[in-house]
């Protein structure tokens, strides 16, 4: 029995083995063959995944380049159309498009009527301006020139070119046209990028040394490989039909490319195939190729088939085994490392944007005794879009503080949008909230991604210590005195970026002499400590002294949240802003603003100002009611006829009350209109001759000593005072 | 800005009461309108309680009183305000108003 058994056993178990011998043969053959196919397709779909991501990498990359020039030169197109009439301004503009803007390597105006053209570009850390039109350079026969004229407001970006003056870099430049007052094309404004950086992110796979990658304009024109020195760049795809691997075998992809295609081909060429992927940057109408030789791309595979055939069975077994958990583990990695390769790529192009547009120069203004300024902004690992900035105008200083919702690229795109508008705007507005409400329009206009930035704007009169601002969603600032630290009373407002045509609120405050505002973002107010507590407002309130330079009050803050958070990572931009304010002398001078819309209903708002001011300059009622008159009479015009009917416009009113005067000050962007040269209104006429208008002007200059228009930077300025001695 | 008519022995009383600006202009035009339509009769703009007028206010008294020229009415002002006595000073309009205190 037991024999029996065993032989049993055995005949089943040699039976068992020529089976599992068998079936292994069979299942491994096939197996392997289904492993090869198996990992031959893995590889494909890898190398299919990488080439798009490349293309789409580049693309990206070139995006954020492209609506940074495109923002920059969009915000200066209407200061443009008013400088037409003014040329010589027109080098500080040029000279300014490229100071403030470090991705824009040189920009240009060119004058539809006469031979002007003045062109400012970098050279090391300087900008240099020069006259293009000369008589070797005929602008107005220039590509940039002749299809900027013909553009829309959207602009056109040029087919890439070799700088021959600025040391062979491939450029390409952004036109747009510009309009005068009266609406006609009078000139192109224009900024030139440099396209450097493409070639070495052509082919970013190291896994395909074969590999080739080009960029072509929309013409055929190869103006970048990767690997460069191929010669073939400067040539046309068409042309270079022998040259492998671009060769006949190509005729249809190069075809579909020129007639702006994408898509993914195989291509055979003298018995060798290549795999060729090919993309069009839609803002340019320029195409990427990237062909890689299918023996590049299986390489690897090919090699381990050979050895899986040559190894015997047990061995396969193994290699079976082995081979399916590196598979697995492969894949993992591979798909790890892709991805934290785009993060830390694009991670890195955020922090680049996001730290070349805050100001980085302490003390900013080393030769002021009245203003004392420190700030810092301490990204997280994954960039939050924080910005801030200031700088100083006509003895006012203007800051800024915002948070961008959101993380990474499109974070700092915004930022980095934001950051530009202020500055454009606030170059030329003096009001936080019309700022601020210009910013808001913009943003709405190109805010795709519904993303939205807090935002707080503040403009200090560094001869008096008033300060005026506005908040668009962000934390109140905290006014620090000797006394107490207390948050500045804000108007939340809605955030930047959400609603067009808000109505934003405006406030005013006085800073005393040793007074400071400090401003932060919630990075600072949320930074987590390990258990996951928040460092808070109050732990920041006890941390601001008034008797500190701004530098030790950031440090000191800085200490404080890092004794707090200790080694736990950070998960938001922090930044912080301190103002001191040192003038001991302020002048005496009390300052009240007004910002209404274009509509009438908002006449009793006015009055409300009007009596305001008077009480504050202890005026009797009746010349506060004359006063009230005066104004009344002054921004009806505005209202009623600045601007376009159904337009959304608004009037500015700055009244400035010193000792032996009040002056109020209307501005408004609407047409020029000049109401002191209408006619003087005759008053002796009997009722049958007496017109029914004409009597708002007459009774302004009747009740003011003093009436004066300007127009200046396409605003209308009406200044009217009332002498009280 | 408030205003009410009073017809009364072939006389129409407007008795005006507030602030006559810009953004009350089209609507207190409205209400004046029947004496427009009656301008030939005696109309009377009673100001005891009108605290302030701009030109567009002016604008509405002087239609008033050229719709009274032509129809062969007649227009009493009533009880101003030093301050709008003053505008009216201003203007010419004591000139073309006859005025009338208490």
């Amino acid at each position: 029995m037991g024999t029996f058994r065993i032989k049993n056993t055995d005949m089943i178990s040699a039976l068992h083995g020529v089976m599992i011998v068998v079936i292994a043969v069979v299942t491994l053959a096939v197996g392997s063959l289904a492993l090869y196919f198996r990992m031959r397709d893995m590889v494909e779909k890898s190398a299919y995944r990488q080439a798009q991501q490349n293309i789409d990498n580049l693309e990206q990359d070139f995006t954020v380049v492209a609506e940074l020039v495109e923002c920059a030169v969009r915000n200066n197109l209407w200061s443009a159309g008013v400088m037409v009439s003014q040329p010589d301004s027109l080098w500080n503009l040029t000279q300014g498009i490229v100071k403030d803007n470090p991705v824009i390597f040189g920009a240009a105006m060119a004058l539809v009527d006469g031979d002007f053209s003045p062109y400012a570009y970098r050279d090391g850390d300087q900008i240099i301006s020069v006259q293009l039109a000369t008589k070797e350079y005929d602008y107005k026969h220039q590509e940039w020139f002749v299809e900027g004229l013909k553009a829309d407001a959207s602009g056109y970006w040029s087919e890439p070119y070799f700088d021959e003056g600025g040391g062979n870099k491939l450029m390409t430049t952004y036109s747009v046209p510009v309009r005068d007052h009266r609406g006609r094309v009078a000139a192109v404004l224009t900024s030139d990028v440099s396209l450097d950086w493409v070639s070495d992110r052509l082919v970013a796979i190291e896994d395909y040394p074969y590999a080739l990658g080009m960029l072509v304009t929309r013409t055929g024109s190869i103006m970048a490989t990767n690997p460069p020195n191929v010669g073939l760049t400067g040539k046309n795809i068409v042309a270079v039909a022998e040259d492998i691997p671009y060769g006949e075998g190509f005729t249809e992809v190069n075809r579909s490319m020129l007639a702006g295609e994408e898509g993914t081909r195989i291509v055979e060429l003298n018995g060798k195939k290549y795999h060729v992927f090919y993309d069009r940057i839609k803002r340019t109408g320029w195409s990427m190729s990237l062909s890689i030789p299918e023996e590049d791309i299986f390489s690897e595979v090919d090699h381990l088939n050979s050895r899986v055939l040559g190894i015997q069975l047990l061995g396969i077994i193994m290699l079976v085994v082995i081979l399916l958990t590196t598979v697995a583990n492969q894949r993992r990695l591979m798909r790890a490392n892709e991805k934290k390769h785009r993060i830390d790529s694009e991670l890195q192009v955020a922090r680049g944007i996001q730290m070349a547009m805050v100001p980085k120069l302490f003390p900013p203004f080393p030769e002021r005794k009245d203003v004392d300024i420190f700030a810092s902004l301490i990204p997280a690992k994954e960039v939050g879009g924080d910005l801030f900035d200031f700088f100083i105008r006509d003895e006012r200083l203007y800051f800024c503080i915002g948070d961008v919702s959101g993380k990474g690229v499109p974070a700092s795109l915004v930022m980095s949008v934001t950051r530009s508008l202020f500055r454009t705007v606030a170059g030329h507005e003096k009001s936080p909230v019309r700022i601020i409400y210009t910013i808001n329009e913009n943003l709405v206009e190109m805010n795709e991604s519904e993303m939205f930035v807090t935002f707080f704007c503040g403009v200090l009169d560094l001869q008096t210590g008033h300060l005026r601002y506005c908040n668009a969603g962000h934390n109140a600032p905290v006014i620090v005195t000797a006394e107490n630290s207390v948050a500045l009373p804000v108007v939340p407002n809605l955030p930047l970026g959400v609603l067009s045509h808000m109505s934003f609120v405006e406030q005013e405050a006085d800073l005393t002499c040793g007074a400071g505002i400090f401003l932060y973002t919630d990075g600072l107010t949320e930074a987590e400590n390990h258990d996951h507590a928040l460092f808070g407002e109050d732990r920041m309130m006890k941390t601001l002294k008034a008797d500190v330079s701004a530098t030790e009050m950031i440090e000191n803050i800085k200490k404080a949240v890092h004794g707090f958070v200790n080694e736990a990572p950070q998960s938001d931009d922090l930044t912080m802003l301190y103002i001191r304010y040192l003038n001991d002398t302020p002048m005496e001078k009390t300052e009240r603003h007004l910002i209404l819309h274009n509509d009438i209903q908002q006449i009793p708002q006015l009055a409300e100002f009007v009596e305001t001011v008077g009480g504050l300059a202890r005026l009797s009622s009746s010349v506060t009611m004359s006063l009230n008159l005066a104004l009344e009479e002054a921004v009806t015009n505005v209202i009623l006829y600045a601007y376009p009917e159904g337009a959304d416009g608004l009037v500015d009113i700055e009244a400035i009350i010193r000792k032996d005067e009040v002056q109020f000050i209307i501005t408004d962007s609407g047409k020029p209109f000049d109401p002191t040269a209408a006619p003087e209104a005759d008053i002796t006429l009997d009722v049958e001759d007496r017109p029914i208008g004409g009597l708002g002007i007459f009774l302004v200059r009747n009740i003011m000593d003093s009436v004066r228009y300007e127009r200046l930077d396409g605003k209308n300025i009406l200044t009217m005072s009332k002498n009280l001695l | 800005m408030e205003v009410k008519i009073i017809e009364k022995d072939n006389v129409l009383t407007a008795v005006l009461n507030g602030r006559l600006d810009t953004a009350v202009s089209a609507e207190v035009s409205a209400a004046l309108q029947p004496m427009l339509d009656q301008a030939d009769k005696t109309l009377i703009l009673d100001c005891k309680d009108l605290s302030y007028i701009s030109s567009s206010g002016l604008r509405i008294f002087l239609t008033v009183r050229k719709a009274a020229a032509a129809k062969g009415g007649k227009v009493i002002v009533k009880d101003i305000n030093n301050e709008i006595r003053q505008v009216f000073m201003m203007t010419g309009f004591l000139n073309l108003f006859e005025i009338q205190e208490g």
